[in-house]
């Protein structure tokens, strides 16, 4: 930054407080224009750009892109695949997330502390790592069949298919599932439970009509983050897919640095981002008929 | 408060659930001591060796000072940058403040497989794949949205009139800054740094689009390594990462309180 | 008992009617309402001015306009003859209690104390030695070297106020300084400021929605509503010559009661009360509680009521009494003795004419 931004108090404060703002505010604006904006827009731009049979890419606009989604059977099938695997995901995330959230939600002082950073650390450990030990738990020769081996079972193949996918995302995504969960938990005033239980009703009861009812905007806000993580991660699915797992995710990635082709990849991204807006308009309509 | 008493059926389904989320991070320190040549679990035999191995591996210790310098330089300016941003934001409050807060935490909301692509696209045509100032630029793009949360939120929730008071005493609001809102924002400062340095160090889905044979992190290294073969380097590795994320998360919580920071 | 080192350094006292400060005009529009609307006030120097009225009437913002920590729209400040309307906070040498007391967290008492003596350059020895006294000024010898969160609300109070006087100011602007303290400790406060503020001879204004801080703390008190300066006077000006409806209800207790008024006279339960030449039509009547005398009714004299309610609370019984589908509230100081009138007693009412004030119905 130059010397230009010193403060000057000869100038009428209306027009200096103005200067003052766009010299604190031009760095960060900067680094969004050419870390952000603009690589989001090309990107847009560029899913309308010819691929010639050979790979090589011409600035050319063109329909093609967009028009083999709809023809080729292939991107169909990875989108349902893509959608059905991730709600699964998200489901599975949500009923192991629960208990602990709630357990959370009603421990109190150093317990509590300390079980708040167990659920925190996973986040701030490498998905790579997080998913190597779960390499070392599924694969043929890791914990759970060496397990079954001893006890005389057949071994089970664990990886490099959609179990492992789903077993290694569902946990990796846990925390987000927990903190947005325990967000929600706000509005469960343990009174109320109390007075249900006053009114005769037994536990499970309580749980099913009064507990879950307050909890849903949580499970909202949990499962639309899962979900939206889920669709576009891809470290998981690659390592513990093993290049039989087909996500959309995935595929981005093989198309922009394996096959280079990056109007596909580019095509491929912006339909995550339809998938990503049709989840909000899920999400917005779901809290409104919860609310 | 009372103590409420916990359902046994809760507690079981907890405990279950814990370990499950546990057990990747549980299994890797026992592999880490594996004498085997590659992994199995539980290892047939045991050794230090693979500890030692780390720093034989050239591959793996220069991605490591690459990370390391990378998280580095980024967390140093993304507070340069996100703290003026954050007090212009707040303090000066220029028209349109809340459209430009969304815009600048917008990289926050893409898919960072999207956002790796698309800077990807970018960058390879400004000669910027694969150099440091490259990914410098990329990691800013997702810590400068969690420093200016972190920062926005530290700056709106301090008194001000306690800056007022400072102002009606003489100081200059370059003073006040500096010798008031500056040392009241210190946890802010503290979880900014920490939560920076953290995004940049782990980052991997940005930098796999931007790294190449010339310069690589150390997750993208580690990441290429268990691709290729899973042996028990990289359980070694983990060993130490886990270790220094719980001493930045401990310093975190001695000096500023982590719930403060990670919860709201 | 005066420390001639901590009073201020100006000279004499400026004549009356010019004031030391002077503000005219001054206005604070915000995007659809005014907050202060055409604010005139001349201050003499020495004297304590309490800002008086309900909250949103304007005190604050005025007196953050005078500290130059909001813009004013239109109007001048003037201190000691010189135009501060523009001049930056930080140069206006104005000292304020904030009613948060805003004390920086993170420094010692006397580090608090020193601040605005280190943004003056000021000599180090000569910081020590004033913040010394400020600190003895306001009775925390001792607590020099603890952080403001160890002490109690009244404590970190005097700090504010030792903060904001080692500076010499101009002018000590008060926000609402009690209004966090409980009531004993306010109670002390009051007279500890009204004590240092005469002590020192300087300046001050005083925000507070309390009148009974307002009418015994100071010496003149400006009663503001919705923007708008009702009436500036004295606190015996105010409570015996209220200007509006608004001042005579604010400031003291009082009964509003309704009445028509025709040819110079308002019509209350078939008595006449002169009303102000002009009024006509609905009409408000109000008089204070403890200036109305009862006594059981004979019949004739004066106005008759029946009581509904007889309150007793020790040093006052109250009554209300039903005066034609009106309730008056009549206080007697008790003396001991009296029997209390029981519901539906017939009495009269009777008041001398001066303590009797008509207004203008309310729209």
């Amino acid at each position: 930054m130059s010397a230009a931004t010193a403060l000057a108090p000869a100038l009428p404060p209306r027009r200096s407080r103005l200067g003052l703002i766009v010299a604190l505010l031009a760095p960060i604006a900067l680094i969004n224009a050419i870390g952000f904006l603009a690589p989001v827009l090309n990107l847009a731009r560029m899913s309308f750009y010819e691929v010639e049979p050979t790979g090589a890419m011409r600035e050319v606009y063109t329909l093609a892109t967009w028009a083999k989604m709809v023809t080729d059977s292939f991107y169909a099938e990875l989108i349902v695949n893509s959608v059905s695997v991730s709600l699964g995901i998200t489901l599975l995330t949500l009923v192991c997330s629960y208990p602990i959230a709630l357990y959370l939600h009603r421990s109190t002082g150093t317990w509590k502390t300390i079980l708040l950073v167990l659920v925190i650390s996973p986040l701030l450990t490498s998905a790579v790592v997080r998913t190597y030990g779960w390499i070392a738990i599924l694969s043929d020769s890791g914990l759970v069949n060496n397990s079954l081996g001893a006890l005389g079972l057949p071994p089970q193949r664990m990886m490099f298919n959609l179990t492992g996918v789903t077993i290694g995302l569902t946990e990796i995504l846990m925390p987000y599932m927990i903190l947005a969960l325990l967000a929600g938990f706000g509005r469960l005033d343990p009174r109320i439970e109390e007075a249900a239980s006053t009114l005769g009703a037994p536990p499970f009861t309580i749980f099913r009509r009064i507990i879950l009812p307050l909890t849903l905007p949580g499970i909202a806000l949990g499962c639309l983050l899962c979900f939206v993580l889920a669709v576009s991660s891809f470290i998981t699915p690659k390592l513990l897919g093993g290049g039989r797992v087909f996500l959309l995710a995935t595929e981005i990635y093989d198309q922009a640095i394996v096959t280079l082709n990056w109007p596909l990849a580019a095509t491929l991204s912006i339909l995550v981002l339809v998938i990503f807006g049709g989840a909000l308009v899920l999400y917005t309509r779901a809290l409104r008929a919860i609310l | 408060m009372d103590e409420r008493p916990v359902s046994l059926t809760l507690k079981i389904l907890a405990g279950v659930m814990f370990a499950f989320l546990l057990a990747p991070l549980i299994v890797v320190l026992p592999i880490s001591f594996s004498g085997d040549a590659f992994m199995t679990f539980p290892p047939t035999s045991w050794s230090l060796k693979w500890y030692p191995a780390i720093f034989a591996n050239s591959k793996m210790t220069a991605a490591f000072w690459t990370s390391l310098v990378l998280a580095t330089v980024v967390t140093t300016i993304s507070l340069a940058i996100a703290l003026p941003a954050a007090y212009a934001l707040v303090r000066l409050k220029p028209a349109g403040a809340e459209v430009l807060s969304s815009l600048f935490t917008a990289p926050l909301l893409l898919p960072t497989i999207v956002l790796g692509l698309a800077i990807l696209i970018v960058f390879a045509r400004l000669g910027l794949l694969a150099t440091f100032p490259g990914l410098v630029l990329a990691h800013l793009v997702v810590t400068l949205p969690y420093a200016l949360r972190v920062l926005t939120t530290a700056l709106a929730t301090l008194p001000i009139a306690v800056e007022e008071a400072a102002s009606t005493l003489g100081a200059s609001p370059f003073t006040v800054f500096r010798r008031i809102t500056l040392p009241m924002m210190k946890s802010g400062l503290i979880g900014t740094t920490a939560l920076c340095f953290l995004v940049s160090f782990d980052e991997v889905v940005l930098s796999i689009f931007m790294t190449g044979p010339r310069i690589s992190t150390l997750p993208v290294a580690m990441y290429h390594h268990v691709e290729q073969q899973a042996d028990p380097l990289v359980a070694a590795l983990s060993v130490l990462l886990v270790v220094l994320s719980l001493v930045v998360v401990l310093v975190v919580d001695r000096t500023s309180g982590l719930a403060k920071t990670f919860v709201k | 008992m005066t420390d001639q080192s901590t009073a201020p350094d100006q000279g004499t006292n400026g004549t009356a009617g010019e004031g030391f400060l002077s503000i005219r005009g001054l206005t604070k529009r915000y995007a659809g309402f005014t907050a202060v609307d055409n604010f005139d006030l001349e201050v003499p120097k020495g004297e304590l001015v309490a800002f008086l009225g309900p909250s949103g009437c304007g005190k604050t913002t005025s007196l953050r306009m005078i500290a130059g920590l909001v813009p004013a729209t239109a109007g001048r400040i003037v201190v000691g003859g010189q135009d501060l309307t523009t001049v930056e906070t930080h140069r206006r040498d104005m000292g304020l209690v904030f009613q948060s007391y805003a004390l920086f967290p993170h420094m010692s008492i006397a580090r608090n104390v020193a601040f605005g003596l280190e943004m003056r350059k000021v000599p180090k020895d000569e910081i020590a030695r004033r913040v010394r006294e400020a600190i003895a000024l306001v009775h925390l010898t001792g607590k020099e070297e603890h952080k403001p969160a160890q002490l109690s609300g009244g404590q970190q109070q005097r700090v504010a106020l030792a903060r904001a006087l080692v500076i010499r100011p101009s002018i000590l602007l008060l926000d609402e300084p009690l209004s966090n303290l409980d009531a004993k400790l306010r109670d002390e406060m009051r007279n500890e400021i009204r004590d240092i503020q005469k002590s020192l001879g300087i300046t001050a204004i005083f925000v507070t929605h309390d009148q009974g801080e307002a009418l015994t703390m100071c010496d003149k008190v400006v009663v503001m509503n919705e923007g708008r300066l009702e009436q500036v006077g004295t606190p015996v000006d105010l409570y015996e010559r209220p200007k509006t409806a608004f001042v005579a209800s604010f400031v003291g207790r009082t009964n509003r009661l309704k009445a028509v008024a025709k040819d110079g006279a308002a019509e209350f339960a078939g008595q006449r009360v002169p009303a102000p030449a002009g009024l006509s039509g609905p009409v408000q009547v109000m008089i204070r509680p403890h200036r109305i005398a009862l006594s059981p009714s004979t019949g004739s004299e004066g106005v008759t009521g029946t009581i509904a309610r007889a309150i007793f609370s020790g040093d006052i019984l109250q009554y209300d009494v039903d005066v034609g589908g009106q309730i008056v509230s009549v206080e007697l100081a008790t003396r001991g003795g009296e029997t209390v009138l029981a519901p539906g007693t017939q009495v009269s009412l009777s008041w001398r004419p001066q303590d009797i004030f008509v207004y203008g119905a309310a729209a």
